[in-house]
């Protein structure tokens, strides 16, 4: 390979989790929102940018031209976050806007990326999406846009490497730490989890505002079929939306470290042996009295 | 006229809101408490450009607009204002009279240290009897022969102080020209004679190392000399300008952080039952708050467009900087208020606010002296 194709495709979503659902709808107003780019996806770009660090480095002597693509679909206000991920080091930016793409669903959006991702890097080795994005959390894009594409996927990476032609990837999966090869190309999805994006320079920022090299394509320039009008397309249908709510307890668990450590196991063997890599029974342990 | 924020703007304020949250949200109280200047946060903030805001590129600056500049130091100075304080002050009157002023020479050796934060600038004017009056300066600059200089003289209040790698240093070389008699020098902190006195022991901004700086018998060669022999006035006033928008910025960070920390309080807080917002009286306040900080916006905003598009703004900075920092000493004295006894309590950010917001209306310029700047523009120009 003499040069590296990594595509990063990113979401803008709202900035505050507690923003007003159109109860007919059953979507987000978005037209309230103040955007930001979706966590997860920015792990992901974050991945893409510390993966070609690293590919640079060994690869001094080879050369290899290493390109960032970073795509997004959505309203004209989206470009900020395309701006961003200049800013924080990708090479070019792909807005994909247009009415007849609103209101997209998974399945449409996954399609809509597909054919822009054939149409501007039809050679591209290896792309990069958040696992699931922070304002709606299907986690259905990524895995989808792979069958689009018709090439392998993992998702939940939390390492990876690449090398002569294939991928080596990491994810905990389970509670059980995975190690996976796929060739390439592939598709990756990532966490927000192990990637900590870096903070965005302010003079990439002015940079990628003055002269970063953003394009704008249009359903016609990615030859959408021209029927296709992505709200009536999506099969989805919304039937309710609500906030997961999570309740937290603290624990304190008193006694002897043996009384302890039986309570603990008794509560929580399933996870003790995912966190620990095997399966780990209170048996073994030896425990002072 | 067009009053919505470009997308630029609307990126540059998520990413300093983003990084001074991520990075002093979580210690502001303590370095106010500890009065500790954060080395290792500015240490992230250097090749983030946040040292070398305006500075040209090729000197290693971020290059940003007036407005982006304005929007940095306001959204630093919403969660740590003092961390605001360094910031502008490096970069409106430690770095800018280097690159307005400075010789070739001297953009090349000092604008890349001061655009990476590895020399944190400072401009050394007041004294013990100069304030507001420039004219009562007595720091003095002696030539020899050879044009060379060496400095006398003592400066206090000096922000960035105990921090500082280049201090400007205003000081008379002609005591008997009123009007030409004052020069500015480039003084490195190593340079010999030059001492930082003890850090002061203020009300607020209390992370920032503030201190005096003495200068005994410091030797300067001339090509530390900013500008020309006697252009200390103009590049003093000049810098103030610029000054005022940094101070202006940081007032009205100051006032949103406060008015933020109001809204959250006032719909927490239950008294007779209900949350105190609900109260006619309260929500009044909050009222006035947002009024008052959107118009302070506006006129500083204005400033910085002015200043961008190359017409004289300084009319505009004083009355940015007049009512940013009047709005700031109002909303957080507000803020207290509204927090009742927990206002007052160092549990709260707001004490921390009520306490910062103070001295925007008194450095780079008190507000009887924007007041002074304004009335003689509108005289002026009013026949």
């Amino acid at each position: 390979m003499d040069k590296i194709e990594l595509i990063v495709c990113i979401k803008q979503v709202p900035l505050v989790s507690e923003l007003p659902w159109d109860p007919k709808t059953k979507t987000l107003r978005r037209e309230m929102a103040e955007g930001m780019m979706d966590p997860a996806a920015k792990h992901a770009l974050e991945a893409a940018l510390q993966i070609r660090k690293v590919m640079e480095e060994k690869a001094v002597a080879g050369k290899k031209k290493i390109r960032i693509t970073v795509i997004t679909m959505g309203p004209p206000m989206s470009e900020e976050v395309l701006r961003e991920a200049l800013a924080m080091g990708a090479d070019s930016g792909v807005l994909l806007t247009d009415p007849r793409m609103a209101g997209a669903d998974t399945l449409i959006t996954s399609k809509i990326l597909g054919a822009a991702i054939k149409k501007v890097r039809p050679d591209f080795d290896l792309v990069f999406c958040g696992s699931a994005a922070s304002d709606s959390e299907t986690g259905q894009v990524g895995p989808q846009l792979a069958e689009e594409l018709d090439v392998p996927a993992a998702a939940y990476v939390e390492r990876l490497d690449i090398e002569n032609g294939h991928i080596r990837i990491q994810r905990l999966c389970d509670n059980f730490l995975e190690t996976l090869e796929m060739d390439l190309p592939a598709l990756v999805t990532i966490p927000p989890r192990t990637f900590f994006p870096r903070h965005v320079p302010l003079g990439g920022l002015q940079q990628s505002f003055e002269g970063g090299d953003v394009r704008t394509l249009l359903a016609a320039d990615i030859a959408l079929s021209p029927d296709l009008y992505a709200a009536k397309a999506s099969p989805t249908k919304i039937v309710n939306v609500f906030s997961p709510t999570a309740e937290k307890e603290n624990i304190r668990l008193r006694g002897a470290a043996k009384k302890v450590v039986e309570e603990l196991f008794r509560r929580f063997e399933d996870r003790i042996g995912g966190a620990a890599g095997k399966d780990l029974k209170i048996s073994d342990l030896k425990i002072p009295e | 006229m067009d009053f919505n924020p470009c997308m630029k703007h609307k990126v540059v304020r998520k990413t300093v809101r983003e990084f001074a949250e991520a990075e002093l949200g979580a210690i502001a109280a303590e370095l106010d408490r500890e009065a500790r200047f954060p080395r290792e946060v500015a240490g992230k903030m250097g090749p983030l450009n946040y040292f070398g805001l305006q500075i040209p590129r090729e000197y290693g600056g971020a290059a940003l607009d007036s407005i982006s500049y304005a929007i940095t130091v306001e959204e630093l100075s919403r969660v740590c204002p003092a961390m605001g304080l360094c910031i502008t002050v490096h970069n409106s009157v430690g770095a800018f009279p280097i690159l307005a002023f400075g010789t070739q020479a001297q953009k090349s050796r000092y604008l890349p240290e001061l655009a990476s934060g590895e020399r944190i600038g400072a401009f050394c004017l007041t004294e013990a009897n100069a304030g507001s009056d420039a004219g009562g300066v007595e720091t003095h600059a002696v030539a020899d022969d050879a044009g060379n200089y060496r400095i006398n003289g003592t400066k206090i209040f000096v922000t960035n102080g105990g921090i500082c790698g280049l201090a400007l240093i205003f000081a008379v070389t002609a005591p008997d020209d009123p009007k030409r008699g004052a020069s500015v020098f480039i003084v490195e902190s190593e340079m010999p004679g030059y001492s930082v006195g003890e850090i002061e022991d203020l009300c607020g901004m209390r992370a920032n190392p503030v201190s005096s700086i003495f200068l005994e018998d410091c030797p300067v060669t001339v090509d530390h000399l900013l500008g020309k022999p006697g252009d200390g006035l103009k590049i003093g006033l000049k810098t103030l300008d610029t000054g005022r928008i940094g101070i202006a910025a940081q007032g009205l960070g100051i006032a949103q952080g406060a008015f933020e920390a109001s809204i959250r309080y006032a719909k927490e807080r239950q008294q007779f039952n209900r949350p105190i917002a609900s109260f006619q009286t309260i929500a009044n306040y909050l009222a006035d708050m947002a009024t008052e900080i959107d118009a302070a916006r506006l006129l500083l905003y204005r400033a910085c467009a002015l200043k961008d598009s190359g017409k004289a703004f300084g009319e505009a900075a004083a009355m940015a900087k007049l009512y940013c920092s009047a709005v700031a000493v109002k909303t957080a004295d507000k803020a207290v208020q509204i927090h009742g006894g927990y206002g007052y309590s160092k549990e709260y950010e707001v004490e921390r606010f009520y306490r910062d917001a103070k001295v925007t209306e008194i450095y780079e310029g008190t507000s009887e002296v924007q007041r002074m700047v304004i009335s003689r523009a509108v005289l002026n120009r009013l026949v």
